[in-house]
């Protein structure tokens, strides 16, 4: 998956290492932004009111 | 993360190449199984981060995030309370938040209070007071009953997170423009069901007391890290003090 990446990234060793690590930002921005937000309230981590339900 | 990653597949590709099948005059790609395998490691190790991402997003930067903007928001309120001081006490404005929680033990200064207790409101750093499933009566009506409130153990500013450092006897004090109203903790609850609803009621008789007063019921969850059950801290109000021109703090707090 990681190898076929690598392999179909222009450029040499340094610019593809380089695309890689903005890549990297990118996803982990997209997790921090959006999914991890999203995911939050689904997981039983974070209630700390009592209710009735 | 991707450089590792394809160390690993590169190297799945060399023992697949060296074990399976008879030996080949020219270089070839790795056979389906080695592929196989590669692909299900990347997506283990992918899985791995992903998770430790997680931790990463849930125990600091929620908090990065979530006392940011309880920073602006008291901020705010502070600056209004500057404005309307010529004017006197007037209506309580409950929009922006209500006034700060100051608690010695918890070691994290002021915890803005706003109203209500979901997830929308706590996630902002702040600590809440109930309007479900009982209403919690403010302070600064002078009624008797119960001033109920809840923040996060962790992460979003993680604002009770050293509940479990109150004592008995220890003041926890709320800030309003005009009033600090000094509590005293005499009743923990260490772990109850989050359906035990009780708590909140306008006389705690869980915490032992039977007659109407002035209380303050902390709630947050327990154990750390997780949310399995409720820890419940009572408080009873001790006495009310006028701010003063230098909003000079009670002496609990100095």
């Amino acid at each position: 998956m990681y190898g076929w990446i690598w392999r179909h990234l222009p450029g040499n060793a340094w610019v593809r290492a380089l695309i890689s690590l903005v890549l990297v930002v990118a996803v982990v921005y997209a997790l921090f932004q959006y999914v991890f937000p999203w995911a939050e309230p689904l997981l039983p981590f974070n209630d700390v009111t009592v209710d009735n339900q | 993360m991707a450089r590792t990653a394809d160390g690993t597949g590169e190297q799945a590709r060399q023992d697949g190449g060296a074990t399976g099948g008879p030996p080949a005059p020219v270089r070839r790609g790795p056979g389906p199984v080695a592929l196989a395998v590669s692909l299900f490691g990347e997506l283990l190790i992918t899985a791995g981060v992903l998770l430790g991402l997680f931790v990463v997003y849930s125990l600091w930067w929620t908090n990065v995030v979530a006392d940011r903007e309880a920073g602006r928001q008291a901020d705010k309120v502070r600056e209004q309370w500057n404005h309307d001081g010529t004017a006197g006490p007037g209506a309580l404005d409950t929009k922006g938040g209500i006034g700060f929680l100051h608690v010695p033990a918890l070691g994290n200064g002021e915890v803005l209070v706003e109203k209500g207790t979901s997830t929308s409101v706590l996630d902002n750093g702040v600590a809440g007071y109930y309007t479900d499933p009982a209403k919690a009566v403010l302070p600064t009506s002078g009624k008797k009953g119960n001033f109920t409130l809840a923040a996060h153990r962790d992460g979003h500013g993680a604002k009770f997170h050293n509940i479990d450092k109150l004592r008995k006897g220890d003041p926890v004090v709320f800030e309003t423009r005009d009033d600090w109203y000094v509590y005293k903790v005499y009743a923990i609850l260490p772990e109850t069901s989050k359906f035990n609803v009780n708590v909140l009621s306008q006389i705690p008789r869980e915490s032992g007391r039977t007659r109407a007063g002035h209380y303050i019921t902390l709630t947050t969850c327990t154990p750390v890290y997780t949310s399995r059950y409720r820890y419940v801290v009572w408080g009873e109000l001790d006495r009310v003090q006028k701010v003063d021109a230098r909003r000079t703090p009670p002496k609990e707090l100095r």
